[in-house]
């Protein structure tokens, strides 16, 4: 504890955040990275490394990393978990076929003990699609409601409209921020 | 079998003073007195350093005889522009390459300035881990150009309206070869004469092998006197920076960029 306090304290000075986006392949990391950026989202291509962003938001430095989502890529996804105070874990809500490994993955990550201080959200993309499951479905498929060693926020977006990712985004920071920076 | 990562030539690092056709009203240009984070075009020094893929680690005789004995803590207290280089071209055993710079600015959305390696020198997009390994494991090396400063150095050249700018996101790409590096961290230091400008102090921490990964620094542009701008528009490359690039403290890569922001004035 007493560990923790000193680096707490150490990390208040400098209001920063490191945030991990996780996901299958295809779930929209990178295009909700991007979006969230303000940048074009036209020309993305498969993450065979990690893209990350550092800004100011609301006051807080944002350190986003989000790392790409191939099966290749997933046992590499480890030595990213250090130091992250949230997770982000995109699922495609239009992708019915890989929901099962999508929440099987989610599961892993629940238990690793160094992300065990990340707060959690889960962000349904793709809601634009015709197809797409809807915030609710998802949150029974993936179980989320048994989920209780992590604050979590279930929410459905769109990184191609913009739909509810400011605020869902906003939501996780309030949520960090209410958790590290608040002692004393 | 030795495997050896892509050997890519520079970016157009050369002195080919980049002048950036932007569409936005602030004229081109890449990074300013301060920002300049990823300012610097070259293939981070990749000359030469084509790391055997095996297990072995040294059956290479061009290995740096002299590892640098330059520490983070050290260049983040330099006072001015390094005279030379700190560490060799070949330095760069874990063949770290810069693959594309960007400077876009966040209030118009416009891109400022951006170079890129041709995409045939770039691992091709669109394929998976193991077929850019695959791909990667095919290419021969390239034997050192001629010049081993090649691609360490790259001259800017901006409009006055660069250093007006309010907020800018410098995005840097690089990939890197067979072996994962741990602890990457770059530092980045911005001078004008002997004023430090800026210092970027950022931990990449790991690396996939033949990843390839891009950090965007989005910041705002630091609030510059009148009478400093006015003569750091006056005093073409006189505002410079050095970029280092260490693994597990230990210096990698070093390049160098200057930067004028009188282009476009009429004398």
């Amino acid at each position: 504890m007493g560990f923790l306090t000193v680096l707490k304290k150490m990390r208040q000075k400098e209001k920063e955040m490191r945030i991990l986006l996780l996901g299958l392949d295809n779930a929209g990391k990178t295009t909700i990275l991007k979006r969230f950026n303000g940048e074009p989202i036209d020309t993305i291509s498969p993450t065979l490394g990690f893209n990350i962003k550092t800004l100011e938001h609301n006051g807080y430095t944002l350190n986003m990393w989000d790392v790409g989502g191939q099966k290749s890529l997933r046992s590499y996804w480890r030595n990213y978990f250090e130091c992250t105070d949230g997770l982000v874990w995109v699922v495609d809500s239009a992708d019915r076929m890989r929901l099962e490994s999508c929440g099987q993955e989610l599961q892993v990550l629940l238990q690793e003990e160094r992300l065990a201080g990340a707060t959690l959200l889960v962000l349904c993309n793709k809601q634009d699609l015709p197809g797409a499951l809807s915030s609710n479905e998802i949150k029974e498929i993936l179980h989320l409601e048994e989920i209780t060693t992590h604050h979590w926020l279930v929410a459905g977006v769109s990184a191609v409209t913009g739909e509810k990712l400011l605020s869902s985004m906003d939501w996780l920071i309030d949520d960090i921020a209410k958790r590290i920076f608040t002692l004393d | 079998m030795s495997v050896v990562g892509k050997q890519l030539n520079p970016v157009q690092s050369s002195n080919a003073a980049a002048v950036a056709t932007s569409s936005s009203s602030a004229g081109g240009g890449s990074s300013s007195s301060s920002s300049g984070v990823e300012a610097n075009g070259g293939s981070g020094g990749s000359a030469g350093a084509a790391a055997s893929g095996g297990l072995g680690v040294s059956n290479d005789s061009k290995r740096p005889a002299e590892p640098s004995s330059v520490s983070p803590d050290e260049v983040l207290h330099l006072t001015k522009i390094t005279d030379d280089y700190l560490c060799s071209a070949n330095a760069n055993v874990f063949e770290i390459d810069f693959t594309r710079f960007k400077i876009r600015d966040l209030e118009s959305g416009a891109v400022l300035f951006e170079i890129a390696k041709p995409p045939s020198e770039q691992y091709p997009d669109g394929l998976s881990v193991e077929e850019t390994m695959l791909a990667a494991a095919e290419e021969l090396s390239l034997e050192d150009t001629a010049d081993p400063n090649a691609g360490r150095y790259v001259r800017y050249q901006f409009t006055p309206a660069f250093l007006n700018l309010k907020t800018v996101g410098a995005t840097v790409e690089f990939t890197v070869g067979s072996q994962p590096v741990n602890n990457f961290r770059m530092i980045e230091r911005h001078f004008f004469r002997d004023r430090l400008l800026k210092t970027f102090d950022f931990e990449f921490g790991y690396c996939i092998p033949y990843s390839k990964n891009t950090c965007e620094h989005i910041y705002e542009f630091p609030n510059l006197p009148p009478d400093l701008v006015a003569e750091m528009i006056s005093s073409p490359f006189e505002t410079r920076s050095d970029s280092f690039y260490f693994v597990e403290n230990r210096l990698v890569m070093h390049n160098k960029a200057d930067y004028a922001y009188d282009g476009g004035i009429i004398v």
